[in-house]
C-alpha cells in the first residue's frame, strides 16, 4: 500500500512538471512565431517586435498572480520557477542601452523576488509579489506589450496599498485571495 | 557513547571562516543614510551580527557544530541583506530591501527567534519596532525623492 502511494505521488509530480514545461514550451513557440512574423513584415520597425519580448515574463507573472488569487502557495512557487526561466531567456538584443540598463536592474531584483517566492509561505510570497509587480509594471510601461493589460490597485494591502498587473478587468485580488477577492480598482489600461 | 565522543572531537577540527572585517571604522551605511543614534543601536544589537561584514561572536562559537550552524545563518543573512554593501545595491534594490526589512519586522519574523532566545537584548521592544519601521518608511520616501 505504501509503495503504491509513493508510486502515485511520483507519477503525479512528474506529470505536473512535464505538464507545466510543455505548456511553457507551447507558449514559447507561439510567441516565437508571432515575433518572427512581426520582424518579417518589413514595414514594422524594431519597436513593434520589442513589445513581444516581455510575453513570457508576463505569462509566468500571470500564472503566479492567479495562484495567489487562489491562495495556492504551491502553485505560486511553481510559477515563480517558470518566471526565473522566462527572465533568463529574455532576449536583450533589441533593447537600447537605456532599456538594457533598466532591464538588468529589474532582472536582478525580479529574480530575487522569484527565488524567495519559491521557498516562502503564502504571506511572504505576497510581499515579494508586491515589489515584483511594481517593477514589472514599470518595465511594461517602457517596453510595451502585444496584449491589453490593466494596472489594478488594492488600497488595503500594507500601509500604502499595492498594485498588480491583470489580463482581465474583473477584480480578483492576489493580495488577499478568497479573504477579499473583489477588493481593488482598475487604475489604468496598458495597450 | 564512545563513537559520539570521537565524532565530537573530530568535528572540532573543521575550520570555519569568521565573519570579521578589521579595517571597518564606522559602517558606511550609518553615515550615508544619516541613521539616527537610537536606530543605529537597534541595528547593531539586533541585525548586524547576520547582516553585516562584522559579527560579534559568542564564546561558544569556538565549538562545533555551533560554529558551522552560525556560519550558515550568517552566510544566508548576508546574502539576503548586507548593510555594509547596501550602498552598492541599485536604488531599486535599496527600496525593495527597505520595504522587505519593514515587512519582516512588522511580522516578527526578524530578528530570528533562535537568535533572540540566546541574545536577549537583541529582541525588539514594541517601541523600537515602531521607530524602526517608521524610519524605514521615511527612508523609502526620501529615496523616492532622490535624497539620502
Amino acid at each position: 500500500m505504501k509503495n503504491l502511494v509513493k508510486y502515485m505521488v511520483v507519477i503525479t509530480v512528474i506529470s505536473v512538471f512535464t505538464g507545466c514545461k510543455s505548456e511553457l514550451k507551447e507558449k514559447n513557440s507561439t510567441e516565437t512565431t508571432t515575433e518572427v512574423q512581426a520582424v518579417e513584415n518589413t514595414n514594422l520597425n524594431a519597436d513593434i517586435s520589442k513589445t513581444a519580448l516581455l510575453n513570457n515574463f508576463i505569462d509566468s507573472y500571470l500564472v503566479l498572480k492567479n495562484a495567489l488569487v487562489n491562495d495556492s502557495e504551491k502553485e505560486a512557487a511553481e510559477a515563480a520557477k517558470l518566471m526565473i526561466i522566462a527572465i533568463d531567456n529574455f532576449d536583450k538584443r533589441l533593447l537600447t542601452d537605456a532599456e538594457k540598463t533598466l532591464f538588468l536592474e529589474i532582472e536582478g531584483t525580479s529574480k530575487e523576488h522569484a527565488e524567495h517566492i519559491v521557498k516562502s509561505d503564502l504571506n511572504h510570497q505576497r510581499e515579494h509579489f508586491q515589489l515584483l509587480s511594481e517593477d514589472l509594471i514599470e518595465l511594461v510601461d517602457i517596453l510595451g506589450t502585444t496584449k491589453t493589460f490593466y494596472s489594478v490597485y488594492c488600497p488595503m494591502y500594507k500601509k500604502k496599498g499595492a498594485f498588480w498587473l491583470s489580463e482581465i478587468q474583473e477584480i480578483k485580488n492576489p493580495y488577499f485571495g478568497s479573504k477579499m477577492l473583489t477588493c481593488g480598482e482598475v487604475k489604468s489600461q496598458i495597450n | 557513547m564512545f563513537i559520539f565522543m570521537i565524532v565530537f572531537v573530530g568535528i572540532q577540527f573543521i575550520p570555519t571562516t569568521p565573519n570579521q572585517q578589521e579595517d571597518l571604522l564606522q559602517s558606511n551605511f550609518m553615515n550615508s543614510y544619516k541613521v539616527p543614534q537610537e536606530i543605529q543601536q537597534v541595528l547593531k544589537n539586533s541585525c548586524f551580527d547576520c547582516h553585516s561584514n562584522n559579527t560579534n561572536y559568542p564564546w561558544y562559537n569556538r565549538i562545533q557544530p555551533i560554529s558551522w550552524f552560525l556560519e550558515q545563518h550568517i552566510k544566508k543573512g548576508k546574502n539576503d541583506l548586507n548593510f555594509d554593501e547596501f550602498e552598492s545595491y541599485s536604488i531599486r534594490k535599496q527600496k525593495n530591501k527597505l520595504k522587505s526589512i519593514a515587512n519582516q519586522i512588522e511580522e516578527n519574523k526578524m530578528p530570528l527567534f533562535s537568535y533572540t532566545l540566546i541574545h536577549k537584548n537583541s529582541k525588539l521592544t514594541e517601541v523600537e519596532k515602531v521607530k524602526l519601521i517608521d524610519w524605514l518608511y521615511k527612508k523609502q520616501d526620501s529615496i523616492n525623492n532622490n535624497i539620502k
